[in-house]
């Protein structure tokens, strides 16, 4: 499904230091897959998902799809969804209109589109919430609703950047628990990055540690 | 429209050598005496701004008073109010007919203090509001350590508000000194024959005498001028582009008559300098009585107020696109984000004499009328959205991409929806540039389009109470027009983007 072969990436800071952040990197996911991509702050994780994603160029090698070459493709034509560390969901917008983003992207109409938002956020216990607006939500609400986000249109690839880290320890365990079944329903490959190791093994089939460009497996 | 101009008038004012052209405008007794002055009125007017300007921004800052965040957001009503309206209120407080120079029995017409009175109105709320903003950043972690350690108030301020504060203050008396400089309006009513400023000077030497290459030399003596102090209004902004502190002093309930004597004195310096003109144009209107009101039904008048409504809807239009044009291409370049402060740096009357003197054969056309008003207000439109950029965060665009909106869709989605209050924002200060304008349209506009401020300065170069009276009245209709857009101005935004980012940073630079 996803084959990333030979990805390159360097990054330069304004005073001309470099670092190696991904050096001729593989990695392949499957389908119903959730592979998981452990390392500290800063070795490339973050990127590596933007690269993925299409949002950042690599300096070299390939990414396949399907056995498509994802070269041209721009980021809204991959069909991918990424779930960002701190949500980025759209202050200008409610809660239904943020999940009903997406297909209303696929042009669909905003009255359809925001009664499968409102199927979505019934099913994530956030219907009551769906004309509020963001910053009146918790943190685990606000996730879910990026989840559902990221969920609707179907993506055929998800990328998690940390999608934890910003919520107390009680709440982490649940979520993750939901979060699972509810991607490995729903059928899709899943790359998952995440500095926590026992979170990563909770819910992720495979492993790797992201060091110094390269990729370990540890299990 | 402002570069080529620019240029051109270079080319007349240094015809000869620019050492030639200094040397001449220095052995001129009348020229040196006129460029003297209008550098002392502006040095004059930084020292008071903030001599007045910072106690009583300390004050706002630190003392939570029923009130309070009225009089902050009025402080923003001297930016909206035109400069005509202004000096028109100074005379009608301290004219000698004034409120308070009638009775007094003063007469201080063909005095230095009008003009200087003028430039503290519009002036000190920009210290007052820029002493708000940076004393709001002052660390209260730092203040509560230093007297924890023994500090005093005074030494506790002395020591480290006053060092974070400096910058703020340099900045915003960088731009007092530049708009008390490049001034016309108010030097050209307020300033009579003795006190006016160079910028008066160029327009007489245009308008009334012909001298195009002495006008063109003095206007390049003024551009190196304020180049040089804009040149260190540059640099100070881009050292306090840093992002808003999160743990600032907040401010108490006054404790005691001393803290309560300190609020009554700061607005009662407030209620002087910066209320006091626009309340004595309402007061010699509602006194005048009802016949003067008439004047509004007048021809000539509805021709001034069609002229200035529709004037000034092209020209918001016109500087809307432009400015968020300039914002978006200046995201990437430096340079082109240092060229939005270009119009506000050169004086409208530079402006309209490079214009005239680029394009002789277009000097009555509608056309460049309205691009010169737009050229001089957006940069109010390129400045507000380029702040409320860069606090946008760059993730938010990244997640509608992979959410499937392309490049344009989520400029339409996205980014247009977020920096909607600060273009509303930019756009109104650019409507109130537009509706208040006076320079330029007195270079170049014909008869038939008269505006109200040109019309205001009409009625008051003409003899008789009644004149005065129908001046008045057309300030306060101007005045209303204005303080529209005020209102549109100061909506308050719903949510930061972000938080601890201010999206949308209220110090004032025009």
């Amino acid at each position: 499904m996803l084959d990333i072969q030979g990805v390159s990436k360097t990054f330069r800071d304004a005073d001309g230091a470099a670092w190696l952040l991904a050096d001729r990197l593989d990695l392949s996911v499957g389908r119903g897959q959730i592979v998981a991509v452990l390392g500290p702050s800063g070795s490339g994780k973050s990127t590596l998902l933007k690269i993925v994603a299409g949002l950042e160029p690599s300096d070299a090698g390939s990414i396949f799809f399907d056995g498509a070459d994802l070269a041209r493709v721009p980021p809204e034509q991959r069909g991918f969804a990424l779930m960002f560390q701190d949500f980025a969901l759209f202050p200008h917008l409610d809660v239904c209109d943020n999940v009903a983003f997406g297909l209303v992207e696929q042009r669909q109409s905003r009255r359809h589109a925001r009664a499968r938002a409102q199927e979505l956020l019934a099913v994530f216990g956030l219907a009551a919430h769906a004309r509020s607006r963001i910053w009146t939500l918790s943190g685990g609400e606000q996730q879910r609703v990026a989840l559902a986000r990221a969920l609707i249109t179907a993506p055929r690839l998800l990328l998690l950047d940390e999608p934890f880290s910003s919520l107390d320890a009680g709440l982490r365990t649940g979520l993750r628990e939901e979060f699972v079944q509810r991607i490995r329903a729903a059928g899709m490959a899943t790359v998952l990055v995440t500095h926590d190791e026992s979170e990563a093994r909770a819910m992720a089939q495979r492993g790797y540690r992201l060091t110094g460009g390269k990729l370990y497996s540890l299990w | 429209m402002l570069l080529a101009p620019l240029l051109r008038l270079l080319l007349e004012g240094v015809s000869d050598s620019p050492l030639d052209m200094l040397r001449g405008l220095w052995q001129d007794d009348y020229l040196r005496w006129r460029v003297a002055w209008s550098l002392v009125q502006a040095l004059v007017t930084c020292f008071s701004a903030l001599l007045l300007g910072l106690p009583v921004a300390w004050v706002l800052a630190r003392y939570d008073f029923a009130g309070r965040t009225l009089v902050l957001r009025l402080l923003m009503l001297p930016f909206v109010v035109p400069t005509l309206v202004a000096a028109v209120g100074v005379l009608a407080l301290w004219g000698p007919r004034g409120l308070l120079g009638g009775p007094l029995g003063l007469s201080l017409e063909e005095t230095p203090w009008l003009l200087l009175y003028g430039n503290l109105f519009f002036n000190l709320c920009l210290v007052v509001r820029a002493g708000v903003d940076a004393l709001g950043q002052v660390s209260a972690s730092r203040v509560a350590a230093a007297r924890t350690l023994g500090a005093t108030p005074w030494r506790a301020f002395w020591r480290i508000e006053w060092p974070a504060l400096l910058p703020w203050m340099a900045s915003a008396l960088c731009l007092v000194f530049l708009y008390s400089f490049m001034g016309f309006g108010l030097a050209l009513i307020l300033g009579g024959q003795r006190y006016a400023t160079v910028e008066v000077e160029i327009y007489t030497l245009v308008a009334h005498e012909l001298q195009l290459a002495q006008a063109g030399a003095l206007a390049v003596a003024m551009l190196l001028l304020t180049g040089a102090v804009a040149l260190g209004y540059a640099a100070l902004e881009q050292r306090l582009s840093a992002p808003a502190r999160a743990d600032g002093v907040a401010p108490t309930r006054p404790d005691g008559l001393r803290h309560w004597c300190a609020v009554a004195a700061a607005l009662a310096v407030l209620l002087c300098f910066c209320a006091a003109p626009v309340i004595a144009i309402l007061l010699r209107v509602a006194s005048a009585g009802a016949a003067v009101w008439g004047v509004l039904l007048e021809p000539e008048t509805l021709l001034a107020l069609w002229n200035t409504l529709r004037f000034t809807l092209a020209a918001t239009l016109l500087a809307t696109a432009l400015g968020l044009m300039h914002a978006l291409a200046a995201r990437r370049s430096l340079w082109l984000r240092a060229a939005a402060l270009l119009p506000f740096l050169v004086s409208p009357v530079t402006v309209a004499l490079g214009l005239l003197l680029l394009y002789p054969q277009w000097s009555a056309s509608l056309l460049l009328l309205v691009s010169a008003y737009a050229v001089l207000a957006y940069p109010f439109v390129a400045k507000s959205i380029g702040a409320a950029l860069d606090s946008l965060p760059h993730n938010l665009l990244q997640a509608a991409r992979t959410l499937g909106a392309g490049p344009w869709r989520c400029f339409w989605r996205v980014t247009l929806p977020l920096v909607a209050p600060s273009l509303r924002r930019g756009m109104a200060f650019a409507a109130a540039t537009a509706i208040g304008e006076f320079a330029v349209t007195l270079f170049l506009s014909r008869p038939e389009w008269v505006t109200l401020t040109t019309l205001i300065y009409q009625r008051l170069g003409r003899p008789g109470d009644a004149n005065r009276d129908a001046a008045l009245a057309l300030c306060a209709l101007l005045m209303a027009l204005a303080l529209a857009a005020f209102s549109l101005i100061e909506q308050p935004v719903a949510r930061p983007l972000r938080a601890g980012a201010s999206a949308s940073r209220t110090r004032f630079h025009a």
